[in-house]
């Protein structure tokens, strides 16, 4: 495991096309708080927890668009590119390679997510001078944005087995926005859920965060709306289930993958 | 370490039997395997090396039954691979890659698998390319990369299919001089369609048709089927038509034809010793 890990951070993580699209999606985003005069609000906010949960959720809600669709062909490139067949006759487990391929590669995705992040808790830091920036943002990164990478990683992995990498790349887009962005009074989604990758119920319950005005509802039941079975009291129980739920979600999608593979190389 | 094969049966879903109960014995040394595209001979490869599972038969290497999972281990722990499409990571090094493949087949030192890859970087004469990502390499770098990799762990069972295609004529040679040399304990199991890699390798071999054994003998075994089979004709006309044409050389009048035939092609033709190619084809002609 500990190999595949090591080489498959290597190769993602030198990915330049990787680095160029995190770059194009951060430097719009950056233009588009310094239209509004965000950023410089954020660094002289002197809610340190506030602060940087809010960031989180603006680079949670944008950059995973950007990691689910690199990491969309690991999996199936090893067949694609006809290494698969060198790695299955070495006496490694599958199960490991898999795993050190996973972690691999969702570690590198995170690399330039966590570079704009932290680099963002440093600025904030020492303009406000609240070093506790950097406790907040370890543990938001920790129960939010990890969990993100990980559900999304599986997704991007194992599901390009089935459906063409492109055409999961197109999908993933549209779920992306469909599933964390919209509220579910608009139409059924699995926004404000358990399942809702952008961590809807730990952002409210373990941070405080009630969205940009501090008085939306992120997570818990919706009046009226679809899947309303998958939105229960907002409480921090809940907010560690839905982390326990994604984690879960990702294992299981991932536990799939061998006998996927199977059916198309046996 | 001996492979035993017996009514080995591989079917593909709508594509029917790729190998029809097929029995072979492949002793230690070097073995070759002959026969045409489709012949069934990349199927067997990759039972062999566990890739594939059989439809029905069986398979032992060194007393391990492959249908096994235990035994594919135990297999696995002592083969080295080289398949027929090989493939590498484009945005690793050579060095990187083996080493990435060193650490799968269990070569866990640091400094042994640092070793082992310098020395197989040297064998296949890519020291100078060691540290450039392999995106850059040519088609017979890149082979001689996947050469490497199999010999990583040392193998005893090495399986190896076309493992000569995309070399220049020096890296061919030399890779087959490598291959007769690493033969000695070993089972080097060498599967190709260009016969002379197996007439200047092998001392046995097999050959495969349709998925099923049409020949297992020694070198001059195949060869002497072409005895009294071989003939030259030279002619200004249209090539031969009984037989099967092996050449075309220019000479006075003409064209000089190297022909495969049961019987003189021309009345003016003269016999010729037999090849291996020219048993090869003798043994397809009666088939």
């Amino acid at each position: 495991m500990t190999a595949a890990f090591r080489y498959e951070f290597l190769m993602q993580v030198r990915k330049r096309s990787m680095w160029i699209a995190n770059g194009v999606v951060v430097l719009l985003l950056g233009l588009l708080s310094a239209r509004g005069r965000e950023v410089g609000d954020l660094l002289h906010d002197p809610d340190a927890k506030a602060t940087v949960t809010s960031v989180a959720v603006a680079i949670n809600l944008i950059l995973p668009v950007v990691y689910g669709c690199f990491l969309a062909d690991r999996l199936v490139r090893d067949d694609k590119l006809g290494v698969a067949a060198i790695l299955d006759v070495t006496p490694s487990s599958g199960a490991g390679r898999l795993a050190g391929k996973y972690l691999g590669a969702c570690a590198a995705a995170a690399v330039p997510l966590a570079i704009v992040y932290f680099g963002f808790v440093a600025l904030y830091a020492a303009t406000s001078g609240r070093p506790v920036a950097f406790a907040w943002a370890a543990a938001v990164f920790a129960v939010v944005i990890a969990p993100a990478v990980l559900f999304v990683g599986a997704f991007a992995l194992v599901v390009p087995l089935l459906i063409p990498a492109p055409l999961f790349r197109v999908l993933f887009v549209g779920y992306w926005f469909w599933g964390n962005a919209i509220t579910p009074d608009a139409m059924p989604t699995l926004a404000s859920s358990l399942v809702t990758p952008v961590g809807s119920y730990p952002l409210q319950e373990l941070f405080g965060y009630r969205g940009p005005a501090g008085d939306t509802e992120l997570a818990g039941p919706a009046p009226g709306a679809v899947f309303n079975f998958l939105r229960p009291e907002a409480t921090p129980a809940t907010a560690w289930l839905s982390v326990g739920v994604l984690l879960a979600l990702a294992i299981l999608v991932l536990s799939a993958a061998p006998a996927l593979r199977a059916r198309t190389t046996r | 370490m001996r492979i035993e094969i017996s009514g080995l049966t591989k079917s593909f879903k709508g594509k029917g039997l790729a190998l029809d109960g097929l029995d072979l014995l492949v002793p230690t040394g070097m073995f070759g395997l002959l026969g045409a595209n489709g012949a069934g001979k990349t199927t067997l490869m990759r039972i062999l090396a566990g890739l594939l599972r059989q439809t029905a038969g069986e398979v032992r290497i060194g007393g391990h039954d492959v249908t096994t999972r235990a035994g594919r281990l135990a297999v696995q722990r002592v083969l080295g691979y080289l398949p027929q499409d090989l493939g590498v990571y484009p945005d690793l090094s050579a060095r990187e890659f083996l080493d990435y493949i060193g650490l799968l087949k269990g070569i866990d030192d640091r400094a042994t698998r640092r070793r082992r890859v310098g020395e197989l970087l040297e064998v296949v004469a890519l020291t100078a390319d060691a540290d450039r990502r392999l995106r850059g390499y040519s088609g017979g770098m890149r082979r001689r990369v996947g050469i490497a990799q199999a010999l990583l762990a040392d193998p005893r069972l090495l399986i190896v299919d076309e493992p000569t295609a995309g070399l220049d004529p020096e890296e061919r040679i030399r890779f087959r001089t490598l291959l007769s040399q690493l033969a000695g304990e070993r089972t080097v199991l060498l599967s190709t369609h260009i016969v002379d890699d197996i007439a200047q390798t092998c001392r046995e071999l097999a050959v495969l048709a349709k998925g099923r054994l049409v020949f297992r003998g020694t070198v001059d075994d195949l060869t002497r089927r072409a005895d009294r089979r071989v003939w030259s004709v030279v002619t200004a006309g249209p090539a031969p038509t009984a037989g099967t044409v092996v050449s075309a050389l220019p000479a006075d009048g003409g064209l000089r034809y190297r022909v495969v035939a049961p019987g003189p092609p021309a009345p003016d033709a003269e016999p010729l010793p037999p090849t291996l190619e020219d048993g090869y084809l003798a043994l397809a002609q009666a088939g």
